[in-house]
């Protein structure tokens, strides 16, 4: 089947919920409606109003709902209607859900899963990437796929994880990107990060809607001779330390590359994981490309100047190219 | 900008207001407590009478052997915290005690109103319904004193445990109202699986204020789910009394709010919280959705063993005092004929020389040992996982009860009988 990402989403889902009985879905509008972006459209009419739960709007109910229904052994997927409304329940996620096993040992198999991101003029509060909130948080894990199969081997491997994932779609992927999946196809396992683009001389490293940027611009460069690896890092939490150093040991030259903002993303851990397991194998100080430290801004030439672009990311890596 | 100075206890609601709940109590408290000036200081007054409360209303569906039952939990509870309070003193808990003085027939009772295939979460005053649902009283005092034999290794403190096996209890959080749509959600998940149980938590006046308590309220009621909610109206949150935190005389009227039925009860009469309890649970297993249930009573001692409560008028205590809940049921026992002067004797010797025991176990229990601090984070393939258990009706009730309130738009007041 040719699917797009979302498509390729609603495709896991609805193979999960047939494999595994356990598997239900809730939140705003995911019904009759199909949610915000079409996600669930028409899985209520196969699985019924009782696994597709239409939900009041109030994101700690919903997310406490799922947890109390983990705890009975059910597999909840929940729906943010966009993950900027993630910051409702905050509580539920960070001290609810994700201390549960290491306080008690009571597992929390739960998904909650739903659009981030920006470049698509969504303004503050429809564009955000909340995932180092989350990332920083022990006990919980931060998915976040860069292409359509691996939208739907991802979520399948989140659903069946006995853990809180938080899976997060970039919305401007949705409808963006295609690919061949088959029915039924195989999980992919969280926690290891995929090599986009093979690379000699030196690698970009990075996740969601910019692994996209990243290849189109070692596109570019391959004609001014520059071969750039991309390493997709997939999932955030665990990271795959092991990808992190082995791009790095084999071009020696590392820019990170992400959309979420400056201070406090990926990059800074990411950066100090190569200092301390890397470092000698480095040839040029590793470069950070990453949003600005300002909230997302609504007119699209604010917006442009807030996210990555492909000429920065372009003169960032022929800098680094010339070391 | 100054909130309403008069705290009144429970009768300043208007007649109308008190049609949406039922109100099983024999007595309506008439006290005030008014925020003064004296000598300079900003304190609480006290107006009223310190009266003697009524004979407990007669229960009729507990049993001599369940009324015994009770009582010997509610002996365990206080002796059990007076044990707590001395291994404090001597230095031995780490970090603080909470005591549930006064409120202990509320805990217990509320407890023993559930059937072991329902599930309950306690709240940190709640130490008798940890016994009720087959706690030691030994894990209490280890999780007070961090050892590794507690419920958690040392994990965690206080009443912050539980079990997903037989006593099905789920370990609440500190932030309070984040257990009440997890108790909604367990519901949601054994209907899912052909069961309709019912699922208790309790709240204080103070965590009734969170939004979280609107939102999971709410949701357990438009999702029709067992929901128990004992709402213990103990009058003080910390330092802060009733009139601060509401401008509601009864908090049981909120259930209006959500198109839920609620009952009042007097939380020091045993038969009271049990009756009411066990109608709601009653209701939760017959897919009828939540009840609310606000229990009055009063918090003791200070909000923890460090609080000395000098802001608590004495008058407000001493009218409390009388309404000793052990006290009470106690008096209803001899009534009854239940429990002689001997076989009562005989009782809190046996409690006491039980509890001397289990605090010498739980004294026995090592520290933990720091390394394992640094397991566990993750529930990774080999861990225990918890098994679904689909009983063959599984979709039909799941369809009947999580469709119900679909045609239930019309329905003005379901709750009022
Ligand atoms: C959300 C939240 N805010 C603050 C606290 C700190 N705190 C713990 S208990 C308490 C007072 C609680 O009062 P109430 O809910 O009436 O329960 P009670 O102690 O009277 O049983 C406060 C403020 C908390 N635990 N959770
Ligand atoms: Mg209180």
């Amino acid at each position: 089947m040719l699917l797009t990402y979302v498509d390729a989403i609603r495709q896991a889902l609805a193979e999960e919920m047939r494999r595994d009985p356990a598997v239900f879905l809730l939140g705003e509008d995911i019904g009759i409606y199909g949610g915000a972006f079409k996600a669930t459209a028409g899985l209520v009419d196969e699985f019924g109003p009782a696994r597709v739960v239409d939900t009041p709007l109030a994101e700690s109910a919903i997310v406490g709902a799922a947890i109390g229904a983990a705890y009975t052994g059910m597999r909840p997927v929940v729906e943010m209607q966009f993950m900027d409304f993630i910051a409702c329940c905050f509580n539920q996620i960070t001290n609810f859900a994700a201390k549960s096993h290491y306080r008690w040992g009571a597992p929390v198999p739960m998904v909650i899963r739903g659009p981030v991101g920006g470049g698509v003029h969504g303004g503050p509060f429809h564009s955000q990437n909340p995932e180092m909130y989350f990332a920083h948080t022990p006990g919980l894990k931060v998915v976040e796929p860069a292409t359509a199969r691996d939208a739907y081997g991802l979520l399948k491997s989140a659903i069946r994880d006995n853990n809180p994932v938080l899976f997060l779609e970039h919305k401007f992927l949705y409808r963006r990107v295609k690919e061949e999946i088959a029915e039924d196809g195989p999980a992919i396992p969280l926690g290891v990060a995929a090599v986009a683009r093979p690379g000699r001389d030196l690698s970009v490293i990075t996740y969601g809607a910019m692994v996209q940027l990243a290849l189109e611009t070692a596109q570019a460069l391959a004609a001014e001779g520059v071969d750039a690896e991309v390493l997709d890092l997939r999932t955030l939490a665990p990271l795959d330390r092991g990808g992190i150093v082995a791009t790095a040991k084999k071009t020696n030259k590392v820019l990170i590359l992400h959309e979420d903002t400056r201070t406090g993303g990926i990059a800074g851990e990411i950066t100090a994981i190569l200092q301390e397991e890397a470092f000698d194998d480095l040839d040029a100080p590793i470069l950070r490309l990453t949003s600005a430290d300002t909230p997302v801004p609504f007119s699209p030439p604010l917006e442009a100047a807030f996210l990555p672009s492909a000429e920065g990311l372009k003169a960032a890596l022929r800098r680094l190219a010339r070391y | 900008m100054t909130p309403s100075p008069e705290l009144t206890a429970a009768d300043r609601g208007a007649n109308s207001e008190r049609e949406w709940f039922e109100d099983l109590r024999l007595e309506r408290h008439a006290f005030t407590i008014r925020r003064t000036r004296r000598e300079g200081k900003v304190v609480y007054e006290w107006s009223g009478e310190i009266t003697d409360p009524p004979p407990l209303r007669e229960s009729g569906s507990l049993d001599r052997a369940q009324c015994l039952e009770i009582y010997r939990f509610l002996l365990m509870n206080r002796i059990m915290e007076q044990q707590l309070e001395n291994l404090y003193k001597q230095g031995q808990v780490v970090g603080g005690v909470y005591f549930g003085l006064g409120q202990e027939g509320n805990s217990v009772a509320s407890a023993y109103a559930l059937d072991a295939t329902d599930w309950m979460a306690p709240m940190i005053r709640n130490q008798g319904s940890l016994l009720v649902r087959g706690f030691a009283p030994r894990d209490v005092m280890m999780q007070y004193m961090a050892k590794a034999g507690s419920p958690t290794g040392g994990r965690d403190g206080t009443s912050h445990y539980g079990d997903l096996g037989p006593r099905r209890m789920i370990s609440p959080i500190s932030m309070l109202g984040d257990l009440i749509p997890v108790m909604g959600g367990i519901c949601m998940g054994e209907r899912l699986q052909g069961r309709n149980v019912a699922a208790m938590t309790w709240i204080g006046d103070g965590g009734q204020s969170t939004g979280v308590f609107h939102e999971a309220v709410n949701f357990a009621a438009v999702q029709n789910l067992g929901l128990v909610l004992v709402v213990e109206n103990n009058l003080w949150a910390y330092s802060t009394p009733l009139n601060e935190q509401t401008k509601v005389a009864d908090l049981a009227l909120r259930a209006r709010g959500y198109g839920i039925p609620a009952v009042v009860v007097d939380g020091t009469d045993v038969l009271q919280v049990y009756d009411a309890c066990r109608g709601a649970v009653e209701r939760a297993h017959g897919g009828g959705g939540p009840t609310l249930i606000e229990s009055k009573l009063m918090r003791m001692k200070g909000h923890a063993i460090h609080d000395a409560a000098a802001y608590v008028p004495p008058e407000l205590l001493e009218f409390w005092r009388r309404r000793d809940p052990i006290l009470r049921f106690e008096q209803y026992l001899r009534q009854k004929g239940w429990l002689t002067a001997e076989a009562q004797q005989r009782l809190v010797a046996e409690v006491e020389q039980f509890m001397l025991a289990e605090r010498a176990a739980a004294e026995a229990s090592p520290m933990p040992d720091g390394n394992t601090a640094l397991s566990g984070v993750y529930c990774e393939p080999g861990c225990h996982a918890v098994q679904p258990r689909f009983e063959a009706a599984a979709p039909a009730l799941a369809a009947a009860n999580g469709g119900a309130h679909l045609t239930a738009v019309e329905g003005d007041a379901p709750h009022l009988r």
